[in-house]
């Protein structure tokens, strides 16, 4: 039992890592025999992958940008490339 | 269209070149970075705040406060930590000021002996299609707004702009283990939202 709590410890550390670099072997060897664990880490990468695909990067608004670089008190380089062409 | 923040990492000797200049106050490189970080900073607010008029405000700060300080930038981490910082504090400044607006309980770890003794089913396959909705995209962002600042922030931080737990535990100044559980609690409590969400509206 208590090798099962720490094996559970990592697989709770692996959990917060980066979720494409594979866990170590124990966690791995886990994985493979109880299905019940495999569903689950499955369902917490697909959860972060449907958040990433839909969160698009929202363009910066035109009238936010323009006010921006006016209270900076900078030009935008951006629209001085496309003001030159 | 995902958001690629990997680039960063490769543009680091530009932004150290261009970093050097701005504290000289010239003024292109100054608008170079301005340029290089304004929409990353938006969507960061944005995300934040789940407000527009915050994100434009948390946006100017962030910037203005750029002018002022950038000459007290160390280069102790990376330009871009540094000017995450700035925004993420303004950010939560802005949050807390208006907290009864937002949620403030805290989550539990996740259960892994009920993870084994239940009857778990799978999800079917992903249809990106279904999700990409306006409708389902309204409800994942409802989600990620009801959770707790403190896992909402992690989350954005190190899965949606893909920093890692050493940047994301020095902007937010906690431990690395500390992003790493809020960042794994965050995610379960994303995860039973998208299980409920699975159930109703048969979307995945
Ligand atoms: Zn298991």
């Amino acid at each position: 039992m208590s090798g099962n709590k720490e094996l559970f410890k990592k697989v709770c550390d692996f959990l917060g890592c980066d979720l494409n670099s594979p866990p170590c072997q124990e966690i791995k060897e886990h994985l493979k025999k109880c299905h019940n664990c495999e569903i689950f880490v499955d369902k917490i990468k697909k959860t972060v992958e449907i958040y990433k695909k839909v969160d698009e990067c929202d363009s910066l608004p035109e009238n936010v940008s323009k006010k921006l670089y006016a209270i900076l008190n900078l030009k935008n380089p951006d629209e001085s490339i496309t003001n030159t062409n | 269209m995902l958001l690629n923040y990997v680039v960063l990492e490769s543009n680091n000797k530009k932004e150290q070149e261009l970093v050097s200049k701005a504290k000289q106050r010239d003024k292109n490189a100054l608008s170079q970075l301005v340029s290089l970080y304004s929409k990353r900073i938006y969507h960061l607010g944005l995300r934040l705040t789940g407000n527009e008029q915050d994100a434009e405000d948390i946006l100017q700060e962030t910037f203005l406060i750029m002018l002022k300080k950038i000459n007290q930038f160390r280069g102790k981490s990376t330009f871009y930590t540094w000017l995450y910082r700035i925004a993420v504090n303004i950010g939560l400044s802005k949050i807390q000021s208006k907290k009864m607006k937002y949620h403030h309980f805290s989550i539990d770890d996740l259960d892994i002996e009920k993870i084994h003794s239940e009857h778990i089913h799978e999800w079917p396959k992903l249809d990106f299609k279904n999700v990409s909705t306006k409708h389902f995209k309204k409800k994942l962002d409802d989600a990620l707004e009801e959770l707790p600042e403190i896992y909402r922030t992690v989350f954005i931080l190190r899965d949606l702009h893909e920093l890692s737990t050493e940047e994301t535990s020095k902007i937010l100044q906690i431990t690395s283990s500390n992003t790493k559980i809020r960042l794994m609690r965050a995610r379960n409590f994303l995860k039973e939202k998208l299980e409920n969400l699975v159930k109703t509206e048969g979307l995945i």
